[in-house]
């Protein structure tokens, strides 16, 4: 594992690495996954494009003197922590509804977490390896947070350890200790990949 | 990485880089193939983000709403502690006087009775005889 880590280093990550000159080619760069990141976490269209736009928005706003080479940590972070406060919200949206339901319907069971209606098209259904992407979203969705987000941010979206922990707010060591444990949990998880 | 418990060989290492190769490919796939909808909602979603850069808000809006919130403290701490009416103190001169006044609204009694002076009451109706007839004399 070391040497994939340091493979990674050198090699395929290199490409997302470019260092963009102005924030409006820096947001261009990485609007699309940012809305990929958000709409795998989230599950929900209209979320993931309110935490994309917020987090462009934040950027601007506070961030925009900043060396160019702070960007990405700084709007991967903003965009991480408003993926957060959407999950916690939906999740005392559900218990408010829970407690209104009674928690439970007609014939006792619990009821499901509610989770808003998604009326847009399919996140998947343009893509050409569907069914690989929907075993990939799957796999990672059901990692834990930090997890997730360790490997999304370091492995998919090339970050390096250091800015990584940067967008987590964590050390280092408890970057590779996620991600170690992510990558374990995903091949173990995506057997038909070997 | 150092994985715990790790027994792995260089076949492994080998596996896991093209594990997470493959799982970057599809990502990278998966954002270049989004809906023309949602790019154009991005795009848009920057652009507000830029321009919000571009415009700042301008002084006089910026202090407005402050200002304002100041204005409408000092307005409701006027309106508390607005002094009451001012009361004469009581002496046989404003008794007098409101006594006049008194009779003025045809009433016999001034409001604050309790506090007048018990003589008034005796020479009530000479006051009152006393003010008529100079009314009169005054007038002619």
């Amino acid at each position: 594992m070391n040497s994939a880590v340091g493979t990674l280093e050198a090699g395929f990550l290199a490409d997302t690495r470019e260092l963009p000159t102005t924030l409006d080619a820096f947001l261009a760069q990485v609007e699309k996954r940012a809305f990929r990141m958000a709409e795998l976490q989230l599950r929900q269209r209209e979320d993931a494009m309110d935490a994309v736009q917020d987090a462009m928005l934040r950027l601007v706003k506070h961030y925009r003197d900043k060396p160019a080479a702070e960007w990405a940590p700084l709007f991967w972070g903003i965009l991480r922590r408003r993926i957060v406060d959407l999950q916690r919200r939906r999740k005392v949206r559900s218990i408010v509804v829970g407690w209104f339901s009674g928690g439970r319907d007609g014939d006792g069971d619990d009821m499901p977490i509610w989770e808003p209606a998604d009326q847009g098209p399919g996140p998947l259904e343009r893509l050409h390896d569907v069914q690989s992407y929907a075993d990939l979203a799957a796999a990672v969705g059901k990692l834990p947070r930090r997890q997730r987000e360790a490997f999304m941010l370091r492995m998919l979206e090339g970050l390096d350890v250091a800015e990584t922990a940067h967008a987590m707010g964590c050390s280092e060591g408890s970057v590779k200790t996620h991600l170690s444990r992510a990558v374990h949990h995903l091949r173990d998880q995506l057997e038909d990949w070997r | 990485m150092n994985l715990p418990n790790d027994h792995r060989t260089g076949h492994h290492d080998e596996a896991d880089q093209a594990f997470v190769q493959h799982a970057r490919e599809l990502w990278q796939e998966a954002a270049r193939r989004i809906d023309p909808t949602t790019a154009g909602q991005l795009r848009a979603a920057r652009r507000r983000a830029l321009d919000s850069a571009r415009t700042p808000t301008s002084h006089a809006t910026r202090w407005l709403i402050p200002t304002g919130a100041l204005a409408m403290v000092a307005l409701a701490a006027l309106m508390v502690h607005e002094p009451a009416p001012q009361q004469l103190p009581v002496t046989p001169m404003n008794t007098a006087v409101v006594a006049v006044d008194a009779d003025n609204d045809d009433n016999d009694l001034p409001p604050d009775a309790e506090q007048a002076d018990p003589d008034l009451y005796q020479d009530l109706d000479f006051y009152g005889w006393l003010a008529a007839n100079q009314n009169y004399m005054a007038a002619h």
